[in-house]
């Protein structure tokens, strides 16, 4: 437990170390969140959708802690993945390895999704704070398992990052509120986190059922993280 | 010091990589049943042509790539440093000498830690993180990582990339002490300059090693 515990800090270290990832972790929900409260109304008309006001401002908070939970769960992998293997080699195994990197992972998503929450309180205000919370933490969550399981597939950075953009694109523009929320948008992993994100913004509680949806698509993604730190670590038959 | 048991065995290993995108794609065999063995206490050479295939033998005896065929024992504990350090760009030598010593389950961390720095000359840098690092001290890290928990068998692959002339010289001392005290080592190289130094010699020659 303690050898997870060390390795679960430095992996957090090495990300919190990088002053870029610092910069970007407060420039995003900023952007993301004024943004939304003055164009994406108007966006969301074109697209189809109805999304506005402290609703909008609240979902580009989700957003934005979906974004940077996506890259940060990519070059957790990515980055680091012949020497965490070397750890695995050396008698930490594949498994304690994965272990410590979600630990890392889930620390750096609350981190996230706090500066996130804390920007839309202090540009937007939060109606009903909690569920709010909740919701961006889900994005977060989400899209640390879509980052990971891109790293584990995709190798080169250029490539990877683009990967999760696109899909970080495809799921924002259509999902509920951003479009008319037909075809392709009932798939999308973020669909139930953003109408929960939504009712919150409008000072509104959701239905159990949404919340159970949700809870269920995190678990997945969290599943899905788990198994893509392990595939990456794990050393090969000898 | 030698022992006639060998603490590695390769045998008849196989491995090919897909080059090329559609319609170019083809499939190039690196190695065509290799064997090697290394027994406690011997220093053994794995020379070769660049594009031989050593890096590709020593990472499936390591455990890093799956083969296509043949089989590859182990026995002992194993100590193992990559031709580039893999390393976590954030972080100190020393969480570095932690993380390990922690992966090792080593209890006398700072003693084996301390024993490196010092034998490798590279105390002064135990603070810097690994992007603060000139390439020949990563390379030292490198190789004090393989050799912390005092492995029963140590591969290297071109460990001294990077080395000055006087490490170079050192790196060769600590090998050979560590032979004569009945660790097995398997050192991929392709300078033909060193042969002398070693007990035995493979050399990869169409995917195959032939004992020279």
């Amino acid at each position: 437990m303690n050898a997870i515990a060390i390795s679960g800090a430095d992996f957090l270290r090495e990300h919190l170390r990088a002053r870029l990832t610092l910069v970007l972790l407060v420039a995003i929900p900023a952007l993301f969140v004024l943004a939304s409260a003055s164009v994406l109304g108007e966006f969301a008309a074109a697209l189809g959708g109805s999304v506005a006001g402290d609703s909008a401002s609240a979902l580009g908070a989700g957003w934005a802690a979906a974004f940077l939970a996506g890259a940060l769960g990519f070059f957790q992998v990515s980055s680091s993945r012949e020497a965490d293997r070397r750890l695995a080699l050396a008698g930490m195994g594949a498994a304690r390895v994965a272990v410590a990197r979600i630990s890392a992972s889930l620390v750096l998503g609350a981190l996230i999704s706090a500066v996130a929450f804390l920007t839309l309180l202090l540009s937007a205000g939060v109606a009903h704070p909690a569920h709010t919370f909740v919701a961006i933490l889900i994005f977060a969550l989400i899209y640390i398992g879509i980052g990971t399981l891109v790293g584990s597939f995709v190798s080169g950075a250029l490539e990877g990052s683009l990967t999760v953009a696109f899909i970080f694109l495809i799921d924002a523009f259509s999902g509920p509120g951003m479009s008319d929320s037909g075809g392709i948008a009932q798939a999308m992993p973020t669909r139930k986190a953003a109408d929960v994100l939504i009712d919150a913004g409008a000072g509104q509680g959701s239905p159990a059922g949404d919340w159970i949806a949700v809870g269920l698509v995190t678990l997945g993604a969290l599943l899905l993280a788990a198994a893509a730190f392990w595939l990456s670590a794990r050393p090969r038959s000898t | 010091m030698t022992s006639t048991e060998p603490i590695l065995r390769a045998e008849g290993v196989e491995k090919g990589f897909h080059r090329g995108v559609p319609p170019r794609r083809r499939r190039v065999e690196v190695l065509k049943g290799a064997n090697l063995e290394v027994r406690r206490g011997e220093l053994v050479g794995l020379v070769g042509e660049n594009g031989s295939g050593k890096s590709t033998l020593m990472k499936i005896v390591v455990g890093l790539l799956e083969r296509d065929g043949g089989a590859v024992e182990r026995s002992g504990k194993l100590g193992y440093c990559p031709q580039i350090p893999l390393l976590w760009e954030k972080l100190t030598v020393d969480e570095h000498f932690e993380l390990f010593a922690r992966a090792y389950e080593l209890e006398a961390e700072a003693a084996a830690a301390q024993s490196l720095l010092d034998e490798l000359q590279f105390e002064r840098y135990r603070g810097y993180r690994i992007e603060e690092l000139s390439g020949g001290t990563r390379q030292k890290l490198n190789l004090a990582l393989a050799l912390m928990h005092s492995p029963d068998l140590l591969l290297l692959d071109e460990p001294y990339s990077g080395f000055d002339w006087e490490t170079y010289l050192r790196f060769w001392e600590m090998s050979e002490r560590r032979r004569d005290e009945g660790m097995g080592i398997l050192i991929v190289s392709h300078f033909l300059s060193e042969r002398e130094r070693l007990d035995r010699i493979y050399e990869l020659r169409e995917g195959r090693c032939v004992e020279t």
